[in-house]
């Protein structure tokens, strides 16, 4: 038996139809041209927006001309402000999610403001033997800037094209010498408890007022790929290419949205999230005062107990932390008033009793149901407790003992 | 030590068989001039101000830029031979870089321990980390940054190194020497995957344009040479003088009593053995002993706690070691070992490897292992260096284990076995090649191996599973290869085992899926850390196991019938009485029922139905056949009973021929095969593609079934036990007698027609 009679019958068959060659022009289907580089040609698509172009609920122009003071501050890993100018939107087609050297990126699309618009380059490899071509253009394109801005891009994008560079050995950058602004995360800051999932397409809906129709889903874009391979039918890139470039332009409009919300005060929120994420942020620079009024006006604003017991929580940490201890004590009883079995309310509350106000009896009280709601939920804490009990009884018996 | 068991007259008229190995004197060298001073200084700082000649001997070979494989028994210092060449080169050069491969996670660990306390010694420059699956995330950053040493094993290389090799890019492109300890250990199946695995990872040194020398040690095995180059993909020295001095040891092959005589059957081996363990351990011996499969680890656990308990020990004096468990348990167990709070071991063959527990003097085998070489790693875990040492093997009811204990003249001067595999294997192969190209394109003229890849690469393209583009094949797909294929198993994925005791929900251990019909079906009593547990629910398409903590006196044992087809013949021969022949074949296992077996008295108690799907495997086979026209001289039953008789004996008897694990071949018997339409005994791998065991077994037919004949010949039982053609009950009264028949035609001694044995004779 011949070698690949054998492979026939010890592997399993896949029953695809033979190939069929189109051989069609990209041209006209795609919009773009081929590219010639020292490294081959590869394909490029170039797509431009003025900036009178209204992208969900804003214009670019509104975009372009912001200032993007806050986010640099946000963002790990990038500390200068933010000039859109010298700024790409970067995002990746992939031949899939695995990872590893035999990921290919088989489309970079990449978004820049000019003076007069919002350009969009997608770079295309139209085979394999194409991926250095579309390297060094990206490359070309990645050094002319001083940042980029991704989606997903710190796990995903970045790492990946990072692999490809090195595999490339050309002796390329990349994307390595640039800032980067991943919005993930920073979205997740803002929208991961009012959304139920913080996907571009989530957020594009809920937050940007983008409706896109007959988008084609991620998971489908490496098959389609490699259907276009096999047939080189110019028509299967299309909706790759139009999700690519939707993409990159929502991730302008969320660059802006983003940056406006940092930039709102306290009376300007209208949003019970958003002011408590606020708040988060100007805790985290020591701007206790800001952080309760921006906590204030979550309160205002917050429907679900959930987060309203978040919100008097977090307040009564900053109150503590401002030395105004019977304010924290309030918001504490109040937290407990509504979930008994919050322990670190009442590890707060007791100690706020036996140490500052030296009320013995209140202390034992809180302590003693503490005790009962840590036994209930096997808490690794019940020593702790334990020894409080004992210690302020004996200070009680002491006492007593002193009349 | 042996003289406390030779008062013992009971257990003294079990043993059939002594050795002494006399104490031996080391051969020294002097350290060479070219190790540097700071290692010298330490080296007498550890009392070594001389080398065993064939340390000396693998330092001169390396600093040759030779490949090397050390080949010296247990506990004779092989790790100096690697660690030396490697820190003298990290000493001298900051970016140079080492990767050593370990068969085990435990392995690794120990290894890390030794190389990190060297390190601290030399200035603390040299970093040592292993990367395993139990590496955390943040970890594994500075490792590929700045681990001058990564030590891992061939599984981590092949599915979480190679496919991001250019995350290891400071590892690939600095590698000056490649360790592999243990090569002995990649044999069949395994050892034809590692050796693949090794030809991808010299694909991507010489994309990063390194050139690594590999420095090898090995058991004792007869072929390390061969092997090492066929698992290497180059030339070795072998280095096998070895200069070690030992301890005395004294081995005892001891056979249970015969308990029922007419039946031929033994006192289980599992008793036995827990009876020496126990004598052993009462006198303070700390003692190791190996248990053949997981489930003989929890009973002999089991049974040696109790003993000890009523004694008054606490239970933490016998520990479990096993496979199954979590790596933070065997972390402890191995910790708690070597400090001597735990006095005895019981093992399956994970601690076989070079673990250094140090303290153990006696070791107690359940069984022969299988291979001599196995047998030799087993006794020489009790005694590192001087101290003498005693091993005892306790023969169970097989024959191949009666073959043994009965001539130990094969064990003692055969010499061991040859590692054999067969990294060309189409199976094994192509998974490789798959892994191949997603890691680097292939080039068109690109050799993998000495093979030439073309036609499979060209097969995969028609797949659809590559593209072939301008002279290069390139991965054209969205799988990470990898991920699908196991270097140590067919089947890659693991169920979970969850004990929901009280509301819990915590996974107590793993079992792969091939094994999981057999140990965790609904119903089954899964044993850990000698709990018992209850399999209340099987998700067999989650890979979930849902158990409950209970406490039975039964233990639950379920039984694998197979089914065979022939697909396809690759050689075939007429001999006068018999055909012999080889092939491809389709085997169908699917798992019926499970019997519950009593605790102690081993007695049959109740069964239960498994109804889980089937298996399937593509693999190769041996097989011979009977003539119609001959075997119509026996009526049907005893037909029966003699290809019963014969299976079971041949099965045993195949791998001491093979000199390959018992595990790894199968046995099947047809009555009428629709193949050959013959009386067939089928040997087949229990492997897909088969690694070339079939073949073998072809070629060594006639001494497979000479072999078999001595062994009924030779045994003394009336008329069948385990220890030939298997039990009277199972084979039938007349069933050595009839497999006699059988072997002794397909031999051409005396033919069928006239050799026929009469009915049964009158009881």
């Amino acid at each position: 038996m011949d070698l690949t009679s054998k492979l026939r019958q010890l592997l399993p068959q896949r029953s695809s139809p033979p190939p069929v060659q189109h051989r069609a022009d990209l041209d006209p289907l795609l919009g773009g041209g081929e590219v010639d580089t020292p490294y081959g040609p590869c394909y490029l698509v170039t797509k431009e927006l003025p900036l009178s172009h209204r992208h969900g609920r804003w214009f670019l122009e509104t975009v372009f001309k912001a200032s993007y003071e806050n986010l640099g501050r946000l963002s790990s890993g990038a500390q200068q402000p933010l000039h859109l100018d010298r700024t790409l939107f970067l995002d990746t087609e992939t031949t899939g999610l695995a990872g590893g050297t035999g990921t290919y990126a088989f489309l970079v699309g990449l978004g820049f403001f000019t003076p007069t618009g919002f350009v969009v380059k997608q770079l295309l490899m139209r085979d394999y033997n194409e991926e250095l071509a579309l390297l060094y253009l990206l490359d070309q394109e990645l050094q002319q800037k001083e940042a980029v801005v991704s989606f997903n891009g710190k796990t995903f994008d970045l790492p990946l094209l990072q692999t490809r560079f090195a595999l490339a050995r050309l002796g390329l950058q990349g994307a390595s010498s640039l800032a980067h602004y991943d919005l993930l995360p920073l979205s997740r800051r803002f929208w991961r408890r009012k959304l139920d999932s913080c996907s571009l397409g989530s957020l594009e809906e809920n937050i940007l007022g983008v409706q896109r129709s007959g988008d084609i889903p991620g998971y489908e874009i490496p098959q389609r790929y490699f259907d276009f391979l096999r047939t080189k039918d110019g028509r299967l890139l299309q909706d790759i290419l139009e999700h690519n470039f939707i993409d990159i332009v929502s991730m302008a409009s969320l660059l802006y949205r983003l940056q406006a919300v940092t930039e709102l005060s306290p009376e300007e929120c209208d949003c019970p999230f958003e002011a408590e994420a606020l708040s988060r942020l100007a805790h985290d620079t020591d701007q206790y005062q800001l952080a309760l009024d921006y906590l204030s006006t979550a309160a205002a604003l917050a429907q679900e107990r959930e987060l309203q017991i978040r919100i008097l929580k977090q307040s009564a940490a900053l109150f503590k932390r401002l030395g105004e201890y019977e304010r924290a004590a309030v918001l504490w009883r109040k937290v407990l008033a509504w979930v008994e079995d919050d322990l670190h309310s009442a590890e707060e509350l007791a100690k706020y009793y036996e140490h500052r106000i030296k009320d013995l009896e209140s202390a034992e009280r809180i302590t003693k149901r503490a005790l009962a709601h840590a036994w209930l939920a096997k808490s690794p804490r019940i020593p702790d407790w334990e020894h409080r009990l004992a210690r302020i009884e004996g200070k009680i018996r002491r006492q007593a003992v002193d009349v | 030590m042996l003289q406390k068991l030779e008062n013992n007259p009971r257990f003294m008229a079990n043993v059939t068989f002594r050795h002494t190995i006399e104490a031996q004197e080391g051969v020294f060298e002097p350290i060479p001039e070219f190790i540097p001073q700071a290692m010298r200084d330490l080296l007498k700082d550890k009392g070594i101000e001389q080398l065993y000649s064939h340390q000396a001997a693998a330092l001169q070979a390396v600093q040759a830029g030779e490949d090397i494989v050390v080949v010296t028994p247990t506990a004779s210092g092989k790790t100096l031979c690697y660690n030396l060449p490697v820190l003298k080169t990290l000493l001298e050069d900051e970016e140079a870089r080492a990767l050593y491969l370990f068969p085990t996670k435990a392995l690794a660990q120990d290894q890390v321990a030794e190389l990190m306390a060297w390190s601290d010694s030399l200035g603390g420059k040299i970093k040592t980390y292993t990367y395993d699956g139990d590496t955390p995330g943040d970890a594994r950053i500075a490792i590929r940054a700045a681990g001058s040493i990564v030590v891992t094993n061939p599984d981590m290389l092949h599915s979480g190194i190679l496919p991001h090799h250019t995350k290891w890019m400071r590892l690939f492109e600095n590698l000056k020497y490649v360790v592999i300890d243990e090569l002995h250990i990649y044999r069949g199946v395994f050892g034809s995957h590692v050796a693949n695995v090794l030809r991808r990872l010299e694909r991507i040194c010489c994309f990063y344009g390194a050139k690594p020398r590999f420095i090898c040690t090995s058991a004792t095995i007869a072929n390390p040479k061969e092997h090492g180059e066929a698992l290497l993909g180059r030339p070795v020295t072998v280095i096998d003088q070895n200069g070690a001095p030992r301890g005395r040891k004294d081995i005892l092959f001891y056979n249970p009593p015969v308990v029922n005589k007419p039946l031929g059957i033994r006192r289980s081996s599992l008793l036995e053995a827990e009876a020496v363990a126990r004598e052993l351990i009462s006198h303070k011996i700390p003692t190791i002993v190996f248990a053949r499969s997981r489930l003989d680890t929890e009973v002999l656990v089991t049974y040696l706690r109790k003993a000890f308990h009523r004694l008054g020990e606490p239970p933490e004096t016998i520990r479990a070691y096993r496979g199954g468990y979590l790596p933070k348990q065997r972390r402890q167990i191995e910790l708690d070992l070597r400090e001597g709070r735990v006095l005895g071991v019981v093992s399956t063959n994970a601690l076989e490897l070079g673990i250094d527990i140090g303290t153990l003097q006696a070791a107690v085998l359940t069984g022969y292992p299988g291979t001599i070489a196995s047998t030799w790693q087993q006794l020489g875990r009790a005694g590192r260096s001087r101290d003498s040492s005693l091993a005892v093997v306790v023969a169970n009811s097989s024959p191949l284990n009666q073959f043994i204990i009965q001539n130990p003249s094969y064990f003692m001067d055969r010499g061991v076995e040859y590692a054999r595999i067969n990294p060309n294997n189409l199976f094994i192969l192509v998974s490789h090649l798959k892994c191949a190209a997603f890691e680097l394109p292939f080039r068109e003229g690109e050799k993998f191996g000495e093979i030439d890849p073309q036609e499979i690469l060209d097969y995969l393209a028609a797949e659809m599973i590559l593209r072939k583009v301008e002279g290069r094949w390139y991965w054209m797909s969205e799988n990470y290869p990898a991920a699908h294929i196991s270097l140590r198993s067919a089947s890659t994925e693991n169920f979970a085992i969850i004990d929901t005791t009280e509301g819990k929900t915590q996974v107590i251990g793993e079992v792969d899926r091939f094994s999981a019909p057999m140990l965790i079906h609904e119903g089954a009593i899964y044993i850990h850390e000698s709990k018992q547990y209850h399999i209340d629910h099987l998700d067999w398409e989650g890979q979930k196991a849902y158990a409950r903590e209970v406490n039975t006196d039964y233990y639950t044992d379920a039984n694998l019938d197979v089914e065979l087809k022939v697909l396809d013949v690759f050689a075939s021969e007429e001999l006068p009485q018999v055909r012999r022949s080889w092939g491809e074949v389709m085997v169908t296992a699917k798992t019926h029922m499970y019997k519950k077996i009593k605790f102690y008295t081993h007695e049959n108690i109740g069964w239960g139905q498994i109804s889980l799907p089937e298996q399937e495997m593509h693999t190769t086979a041996y097989w011979f056949s009977v003539p119609q026209e001959a075997a119509s001289a026996l009526d049907q039953g005893a037909l029966q009973s003699a290809l019963l008789g014969a299976s079971h004996l041949l099965g045993n008897i195949a791998s001491l021929e093979l000199m390959c694990e018992p595990s790894d071949l199968g046995v099947a018997a047809q009555i009428k095969s629709p193949f050959t339409g013959c009386p067939t005994v089928f040997i087949y791998e229990k492997y897909p593609g088969g690694v070339g065991f079939s073949e073998q077994l072809f070629e060594a037919h006639g001494r497979l079934l000479w072999r078999a004949l001595s062994i009924i010949r030779n045994c003394p039982c009336p008329s069948g036990c385990p220890s030939c053609v298997g039990p009277a009950e199972e084979t039938g009264i007349n069933g050595k007698e009839h497999t006699l028949w059988l072997l002794k035609g397909a031999l051409g001694h005396g033919s069928h027609q006239q050799a026929a044995p009469a009915a049964a004779p009158k009881e």
